[in-house]
């Protein structure tokens, strides 16, 4: 269960041993796992995508079984008495959350925040305007609009989402550069194209076939990309 | 070129080192030119090792022209009392020089060999035998097996004054004792033994023998090497931005000038963008299951 050297960089100054801990969007389980290596003493890895929570109970495995729970949900209802979780990752979480839920889920993730809690969101800063990956996002974004009404990726400025939690009543602790450059290989272009693929299909045809030509052409003609940084920010629930 | 501090040795290493084994594909004048070269670009720590064919001979012209500019690293393979001296002497005959600078336990990849060098009549006594006479200024290791075993060496070893290990963005992101390599360069750093990269250039094995007869592989290394320049640097600049003393060219000479001007160029490398190659590699091992995100 490799740790990515991102999620062991953002926690290598937060005190995880011994602490209950939250991953909010847990993916396939990366900060669950760098929470675990760090000695946390329970991991919540919230989901709402039941592959996701699949692959990271297989992840987690028999060694760490009694350690982490898998938790299907939604972020903005977390089956979690308030008050109670230490430690809370959201790693490359607020990408995926349209501007829409944002005070949701803040909301949520304060409630079940225990006095003096510590959050570390890493994300990504937008891409430059002339990355050709941000041509690819565009149209993932506008086929998930027209297909379910919001997009599929929202890019939030480190600040922006540190305002956004001080409304909340954490204070800001530190920033980090994670990648510098980001590395959008072949595999994740691939699967954003994949993304964009999926929403255009439940478009009609003479809207749907295009924007699927479209990702498959930007996907084949950028291959693999570096760009864009990804940050990681540190606050702290007042006690 | 940069040039940084051997560990305690009180020698002042290129960033990089020459692998000189990439002399035994080379005819007698191209390994002049090469070693021209890359005095010209400011490389002056050289290794060798009699297991390189011909390596140790076509060195010695040119080492011996050279040789108040040349620091020359040396080692071997035996691990007992006689055949090291015996090695020790064949390579200072090879080599036409009165001295090694540096002499180093080769290869070490069992602990049971460990304890065969360190004990009584062991390959130790004869470095440090010839060490008294002259012969051998410092003691090293060479080694690109299980990390745990190199710093058992380093416990074991009191005298050691150098580590060569391998030190390579793929393995960095693997977790596991077995690829912990950054251990090593910690306690090497916290004991003021030097550090010499090796296996940075490697992108990964070669495909299997069917796929790709051994003779039909491009470049003579034991790892397909990246080949690129830019990938030549990036390498690079990971594996000297960690802090090593020096990184060791490969093998194969087809790339060894391109892997001297990326030591001429260095200018460090943050912490982000070594971050970030490690990332792209992960990913590049990994495509399942498929990933949005870092």
């Amino acid at each position: 269960m490799d740790v990515p050297e991102t999620v062991r960089t953002a926690l290598d100054d937060r005190p995880v041993a011994g602490k209950t801990c939250l991953e909010a969007g847990a993916g396939v389980g990366n900060a669950t796992a760098g929470l675990l290596a760090a000695g946390a003493d329970r991991v919540y890895a919230v989901t709402n995508d039941s592959d996701h929570a699949e692959t990271v109970r297989e992840r987690v495995g028999r060694d760490a079984a009694e350690r982490a729970a898998v938790v299907e949900a939604d972020l903005r209802e977390i089956p979690l008495p308030a008050d109670t979780v230490e430690v809370i990752t959201a790693h490359g979480l607020f990408n995926v959350i349209p501007p829409a839920s944002l005070p949701a889920v803040a909301a949520e993730l304060t409630r079940v925040a225990a006095p003096g809690c510590h959050l570390v969101v890493d994300d990504y800063e937008p891409p430059p305007d002339d990355a050709p990956v941000r041509d690819l996002f565009a149209v993932e974004n506008a086929a998930a609009e027209l297909a379910d009404g919001r997009p599929a990726l929202t890019f939030y400025p480190a600040d922006a989402l540190r305002r956004l939690f001080a409304g909340y009543g954490w204070g800001f602790d530190r920033e980090r550069t994670l990648l510098d450059p980001v590395p959008w290989t072949g595999s994740h272009v691939d699967a954003h194209a994949e993304a964009a693929r999926e929403s255009a299909s439940a478009l009609p045809d003479e809207l749907g076939d295009p924007l699927s030509a479209e990702a498959d052409r930007l996907a084949d003609r950028i291959g693999g990309e570096s760009v864009g940084a990804m940050y990681s920010v540190a606050m702290q629930l007042s006690c | 070129m940069e040039t940084r501090s051997l560990g305690d040795t009180g020698h002042e290493s290129s960033v990089m080192t020459f692998g000189a084994i990439a002399l035994d594909w080379l005819e007698q004048e191209g390994a002049n030119r090469m070693v021209e070269l890359l005095l010209d670009r400011g490389v002056n720590h050289f290794d060798v090792a009699p297991t390189y064919g011909d390596a140790e001979l076509k060195l010695g012209p040119k080492l011996r022209q050279h040789r108040g500019e040349i620091f020359l690293g040396c080692k071997t393979q035996e691990r007992e009392y006689e055949g090291a001296r015996r090695k020790l002497e064949r390579s200072l005959d090879r080599l036409g020089v009165d001295s090694i600078d540096l002499y180093q336990v080769h290869g070490l990849e069992y602990e049971a060999e460990l304890d065969t060098i360190t004990d009584d009549g062991g390959a130790l006594e004869a470095f440090r035998d010839a060490r008294d006479e002259g012969l051998v200024d410092h003691v090293g290791l060479t080694s690109h097996g299980n990390p745990g075993l190199i710093l058992d060496a380093m416990d074991r070893i009191d005298d050691l004054e150098t580590v060569m290990f391998p030190m390579n963005p793929v393995v960095a992101g693997k977790d596991g004792d077995e690829y912990d390599y950054e251990a090593v360069f910690e306690r090497a750093e916290a004991e003021g033994v030097g550090t010499l990269g090796i296996k940075s250039f490697a992108k990964g094995p070669w495909p299997s023998t069917d796929e790709l007869p051994e003779a039909d592989r491009p470049y003579a290394n034991w790892y397909e090497p990246v080949d690129r320049p830019d990938e030549i640097r990036e390498r690079f600049d990971f594996a000297a931005a960690r802090g090593l003393t020096s990184v060791v060219s490969p093998g194969d000479p087809k790339l060894v000038a391109m892997v001297a001007d990326a030591a001429a160029r260095y200018d460090g490398m943050d912490e982000a963008a070594r971050r970030s190659l490690v990332e792209r590699l992960r990913h590049e091992d990994s495509p399942v299951p498929e990933q949005l995100h870092h």
